[in-house]
């Protein structure tokens, strides 16, 4: 079984809980060394925001169980990174 | 202790999801001071119609108590649980997801329920308060210094209460509670010269 090292989400949520409580829930998660969310749209009721998760093994259903349970959806995932390293995405020509 | 620590970290949260604090406060200052004032009508019916039985007293007063309650259970339940559930289910439009099993949902039931008891117990603990002097009548060697000392605790349960109000205002504490006695002076002087 192959290893998730980063994800990158597109998320809505309600303001409360904040983005605070929110990182530092996935924060404690196994497998889990870092995470940064930053919000790039807000509305009245809901915010849009950018999840972006690094570690050893990233278990996803608990990473969605956590957002949801905090009344959050995910739109989109953004960016997948899986195996032994991080890596980027190649600079083709079409770049 | 730790999970003393968690059930505080829960209730903050809460508290922060469905506002609770604010909301429970605001219930409680009102309603009490409805309780306080309404046992002040009881009691002053009482004393103009020359009640001497400590026991009609205490028996209308109760039933008075008990009936605030559970008018504020109620009433505060079914409309908190309206205006919450109004409330996620708007949210929940917003999210495009169901939010009722989610922390934000649980904090909205949390929230109608605290709400609830706080609004129905709040008039019948004031209320009560002011009744004590009938419940321990025995001390007292006249009926009379009974309903003095209920209609003295009535507007010193109103003083407490104005205290408490420019706590959470930040205000002028002795003023919010001469306002509130002021009230209560009122209610007893109308009553008196109603009753004739």
């Amino acid at each position: 079984m192959g290893r998730i090292r980063r994800l990158v989400l597109d998320t809505l949520k309600p303001h409360e809980p904040s983005i605070i409580a929110m990182a530092e829930e996935l924060s404690v998660l196994e497998g889990i060394s870092a995470v940064n969310i930053s919000i790039y749209e807000i509305d009245r009721k809901v915010e849009n925001a950018k999840i972006t998760i690094e570690g050893e093994s990233i278990s996803y259903p608990l990473v969605l169980e956590v957002i949801e349970e905090m009344g959050g959806a995910v739109h989109s995932i953004d960016e997948v990174v899986a195996g032994k390293k991080i890596i980027d995405d190649a600079v083709t020509l079409q770049d | 202790m730790s999970w003393f620590r968690d059930v505080l970290r829960g209730i903050r949260e809460y508290d922060n999801l469905a506002n609770i604090g604010e909301i429970a406060r605001r219930y409680f200052a009102m309603n009490a001071f409805d309780g306080v004032l309404t046992i002040i009508g009881v009691l002053m019916g009482n004393m103009v119609a020359g009640v001497e039985d400590p026991r009609i007293v205490v028996s209308t007063g109760m039933a008075t108590c008990v009936a605030m309650g559970i008018s504020g259970l109620w009433g505060a339940y079914l409309t908190e649980a309206a205006e919450r559930k109004r409330d996620l289910d708007q949210l929940s439009r917003y999210t495009l997801t169901e939010l009722n099993d989610t922390r934000i949902g649980r904090a909205s039931r949390v929230a109608t329920v605290t709400v609830a008891l706080v609004d129905g117990l709040s008039p019948f603990l004031a209320a009560l308060v002011v009744l004590i002097p009938f419940l321990t009548v025995g001390l007292f060697p006249a009926i009379s210094l009974a309903y003095y000392t209920s209609l003295g605790m009535a507007l010193l349960t109103l003083f407490g209460l104005g205290l408490f109000l420019g706590y959470i205002s930040r205000g002028n504490l002795i003023l919010y509670g001469v306002k509130t006695v002021i009230a209560g002076v009122v209610s007893i002087l109308i009553s008196f010269l109603v009753g004739g």
